[in-house]
């Protein structure tokens, strides 16, 4: 008896120390991303704090996101809409998707996500992880399902190694292939325009138009577009030209309050100059014609902006103060994120 | 010796008996079936396009005559409470084993057997309009069969945007012109399933629906048959009466919000509190 207890507990050492180096082996070998944080930047999402990006987690969800038999046809993939060379935008009015269908809104850009507390035009995304199944099963994007992603992918033995590599074994759930995009998102931090190199007293420093442009911005810009992020993650109405899709309700779609009805997030306006056009379905083909629509006005609602129902539905704006916050806009540009 | 033998057999024959007939009259577990009847007050609906003849049509308590084209409904969350008491959960938690989706223009639809219900007699009957937000989540690895049956392309009762599934999809047509209509109802909340607490924003289209049973049903030998009407009467005339105009119409849409849904998800499946039945009612019970 005294052996086989013996026995047993050198068994169990072995075991749990075997199963230490294992859990042990997999940290060193896909070691945490550590995201590097602009100083100015709002506080990181609770969710990434849960889905910390690794080395392989990213890598994976890196190709992931240039899959394109996550679509139906195998045509589609996140970044057939989320192109790195225009911010992870597309340059159309509306998404384009499968069979060339075209979708509800302009696509949004892709950067800082890390940062954001609302995902999507209505915000009815709160956690990046929920966010890539609804381009896989809308008619108008992938048309597909989780099980059909999964079975096409399963069969590619890259796939199967990089799943190992990331989450200690292959098998490819729906789980850690949301997990795995998510921590590739967080990973695309901008934070290296101009803007940021003369905020950090880096040695450069804004031209005269530039300075002035910050200047009109900041009194008629930057009550919505505030913080290092440029919006204040605040959904408005700002009175654009209506969507004649009859399913647009905006943010009221979500949250069933009549004052969202027709209220859009407030994008950000870093790398806007590579995320024309603009507005929730593309109405504005440059940043020029969206100012001149707020110096001109805008459309009349009940729950129309408070602050553009106080200066009468518009933001007058001179022709120099128009092309003066442009250039300013401009600096908001980051080369180094462009292409990535 | 022969006659020994032949008790023997005799006896043994007669046990088996016995015990077969027993297993008949007194199972442990039998079926209850569910019977939707959907009506206009009392008339059950016969559906129909823009110009149809046929079609059931109704006049709301505004002076409104409509009738509907498409009825969809999913029901879940299927409890049945014992006369002392005891809540008998049916596949609660599992949208494949326990729920489904109603469809007027497929009869089919309209019955659903509760399978293995425990012996007993029942009193009251409890389900889900819609689906409970806990598992409410277009989850196609954990319920692959609704998955398919809810998101079939002539059922298409799921609202992808918001990664959960369409509770209601009603439409038809209203007024002297034959004007189109279409409702459809689902949650949006966000936040951890089951805790409202936790639940930052959203809509909560999902109904708890409680009916006292008519008779008793017993499930011994017998299979009851539970008929139960909803009258979509109280769609456009239930605790708010509502008109149709262009602007509401289209629900959720441009003009109508989720608000609007809200009354039209009240009106059919109770506001959740006072209100436990909204148009739901159980018309009859069979003991067969």
């Amino acid at each position: 008896m005294k052996k086989v207890i013996c026995v047993l507990s050198v068994l169990l050492i072995v075991l749990s120390c075997s199963k230490r180096d294992i859990n042990e082996s997999i940290k060193e070998d896909n070691p945490e991303i550590s995201l590097e944080i602009p100083a100015e930047f709002s506080a990181l999402n609770g969710s990434v704090v849960q889905n910390r990006p690794t080395k392989y987690g990213v890598e994976l969800g890196e190709k992931l996101f240039n899959e394109k038999r996550f679509s139906g046809n195998n045509t589609i993939s996140c970044a057939s809409c989320h192109n790195p060379s225009l911010a992870f935008s597309d340059g159309k009015q509306q998404a384009v998707g499968i069979y060339g269908r075209v979708g509800l809104r302009n696509t949004p850009a892709i950067q800082n996500m890390a940062f954001m507390k609302f995902y999507n035009w209505d915000g009815n995304i709160l956690q990046l992880e929920k966010q890539p199944l609804v381009p896989i099963i809308t008619h108008e994007e992938m048309n597909s399902s989780i099980l059909e992603v999964i079975g096409k992918i399963a069969v590619d033995t890259d796939y199967k190694k990089l799943f190992q590599k990331a989450f200690g074994d292959a098998s490819i759930t729906a789980d850690r292939i949301y997990r795995s995009i998510a921590q590739y998102e967080y990973t695309l931090i901008s934070a290296n325009s101009k803007y940021d190199r003369v905020k950090r007293n880096e040695g450069e420093r804004f031209t005269a138009e530039e300075e002035r442009g910050y200047t009109t911005f900041k009194s008629k810009c930057a009550s919505c577009h505030s913080t290092a992020l440029f919006t204040d993650q605040s959904f408005r109405n700002v009175g654009f030209p209506l969507n004649p899709n009859s399913e647009e309700v905006g943010r009221g779609r979500v949250t069933g309050r009549i004052e969202d009805q027709m209220a859009f997030r407030v994008p950000s306006l870093r790398n806007a100059m590579y995320t024309a056009p603009y507005g929730s379905f593309g109405q504005f083909p440059t940043l020029r014609s969206v100012l001149d629509y707020f110096d001109k006005g805008v459309l009349a609602a009940e729950n129309l902006d408070p602050i553009l129902k106080e200066n009468g539905n518009r933001i007058p704006l001179s022709e120099q103060e128009q092309q003066d916050i442009i250039a300013f806009i401009e600096t908001l540009s980051d080369p180094t994120f462009i292409g990535r | 010796m022969k006659k020994l033998t032949n008790y023997l057999i005799l006896s043994a024959v007669s046990l088996i008996m016995i015990s077969c007939s027993k297993n008949d009259n007194n199972p442990v577990a039998n079926n209850i079936s569910l019977h939707f009847n959907n009506t206009f007050k009392n008339n059950t609906i016969v559906l129909g396009g823009a110009e149809s003849t046929d079609a059931t049509v109704t006049t709301s308590e505004k002076d409104q005559a409509h009738h509907l084209s498409e009825l969809k409904y999913v029901v879940s969350n299927i409890r049945l409470v014992k006369t002392d008491g005891t809540e008998i959960p049916y596949n609660v938690n599992d949208l494949d084993k326990g729920a489904t989706v109603v469809n007027q223009s497929k009869q089919a639809s309209l019955d659903y057997v509760l399978t293995n219900i425990p012996v007993g007699e029942y009193r009251q009957l409890k389900f889900g309009l819609g689906v409970k937000q806990e598992i409410n989540t277009l989850d196609q690895v954990r319920f692959p069969l609704f998955y398919a049956a809810a998101g079939a392309n002539d059922t298409d009762m799921m609202w992808q945007w918001a990664t959960g599934y369409r509770f209601t999809k009603i439409e038809g047509f209203y007024g002297g012109e034959n004007n189109a209509f279409q409702v459809h109802t689902g949650s949006t909340l966000n936040g951890e399933g089951g805790k409202p607490e936790t639940y930052t924003q959203g809509v909560d289209a999902y109904r708890d629906i409680t009916l006292d049973l008519t008779t008793t049903a017993v499930v011994g030998s017998n299979t009851p048959k539970i008929t139960i009407k909803a009258d979509f009467d109280k769609l456009l005339s239930g605790k708010t009466k509502v008109i149709l105009t262009s602007k509401n119409a289209t629900t959720p849409s441009l003009h109508s919000s989720m608000a609007a849904m809200e009354v039209f998800v009240n009106n059919i499946g109770g506001d959740g509190k006072e209100d436990k039945s909204g148009m739901f009612s159980v018309e009859r019970v069979e003991n067969n």
